[in-house]
């Protein structure tokens, strides 16, 4: 069900950062209903550091922080360090302000608690004119 | 003595009369299987409409008792036509999740000395996975496992386990319910975001 303002605008590209099946099942749900998204997946931080290093463009990385092999911290220091510009919202199960405050010091662009919603993820495109 | 005119109508009339009769005859005959049948179904719209009740009442009695939250709304509203079983496809994820998470966390918990900064990461992933579906009261329960791994509480969070192992079984088995209760609507009523 995809939303009308979806048909009006470009196709956004969207890497989701997320090593637990049940989040990446719940936000697949939410880009396909938000419509015009082609999302590309990472199940930890080294694979999305990869995919970003070998060319890899997004309009939007969305990333968990606790993840195996590198965090969503580490990853999104390494991305940073690339030069890579793209909007990083992190993503995280505790909505402590340290959570939020380290996502930022990393070099991340937003932070939002889990579990994603449409609220929260339409608040997210707005933000960064994805909408 | 009848003359021919009145012979002729009486013989019109009582024509007349036989084909009516043949007529109650026959619809008679065809309206007995069909009054057969007709006590042998149950009423449709009465059981669709007892059902809808049952579920919605069920839904009210999940949010009321502070299992479910908002977001098992937004996982209602995700469902459509093409995922019509996309409520019960994460809830299933999460039973998977959280039944292999509450083992770990038993055997961290048994293991000397505890490791607490890995009894909290998988709390943290089952208060994740929890919230996911808008499962409230395990998402509280294991805020209050995190909170005894900070303060390195091993009694703590052992009844805090029991408690999460009570709420997962209970949780379970009402969903499972509800689930039993929407599967008898029928894929299409299901996908269709009415149970509120």
């Amino acid at each position: 069900m995809a939303g009308a303002a979806a048909a009006e605008r470009r196709v956004i590209r969207v890497l989701l950062v997320e090593d637990e099946e049940i989040h990446r099942f719940l936000a697949r749900a939410l880009l396909r209903d938000a419509g015009g998204v082609e999302l590309s997946e990472a199940w930890n931080g080294a694979e999305a550091v990869r995919r970003v290093r070998e060319g890899g463009a997004y309009d939007l990385i969305l990333t968990d922080r606790q993840m195996p092999v590198m965090d969503g911290h580490e990853a999104t220091r390494q991305i940073r360090a690339l030069g890579v510009t793209t909007p990083i919202v992190g993503l995280s199960s505790d909505s402590l302000a340290a959570d939020a405050d380290a996502f930022i010091k990393a070099g991340a662009d937003h932070f939002t608690p889990k579990p994603l919603s449409k609220e929260k993820l339409d608040n997210i495109l707005a933000k960064f004119n994805l909408a | 003595m009848i003359m021919p005119h009145t012979h002729s109508l009486l013989l019109v009339f009582f024509g007349q009369c036989f084909r009516i009769c043949e007529m109650w005859r026959k619809a008679a005959d065809s309206r007995v299987p069909l009054v057969r049948q007709m006590k042998d179904m149950p009423e449709p719209n009465m059981d669709y409409s007892n059902l809808r009740r049952q579920i919605i009442s069920m839904k009210k009695s999940l949010f009321d008792q502070g299992y479910l939250d908002e977001q098992f709304n937004q996982l209602e509203e995700l469902q459509d036509d093409s995922s019509p079983n996309f409520v019960e496809e994460v809830v299933a994820l999460f039973f998977k999740d959280s039944s292999r998470l509450l083992t770990n966390i038993e055997q961290a918990l048994e293991k000397h000395p505890q490791d607490f900064y890995r009894l909290d990461s998988l709390a943290h992933q089952f208060k994740g996975s929890g919230s996911s579906i808008g499962a409230l009261r395990m998402k509280n329960e294991c805020s209050m496992f995190k909170a005894h791994c900070s303060n390195r509480n091993l009694e703590g969070c052992r009844r805090s386990l029991q408690k999460m192992k009570r709420e997962h079984a209970t949780l379970k088995q009402k969903l499972e319910t509800y689930f039993q209760l929407l599967r008898q609507v029928g894929p299409r009523e299901r996908a269709v975001n009415s149970w509120k």
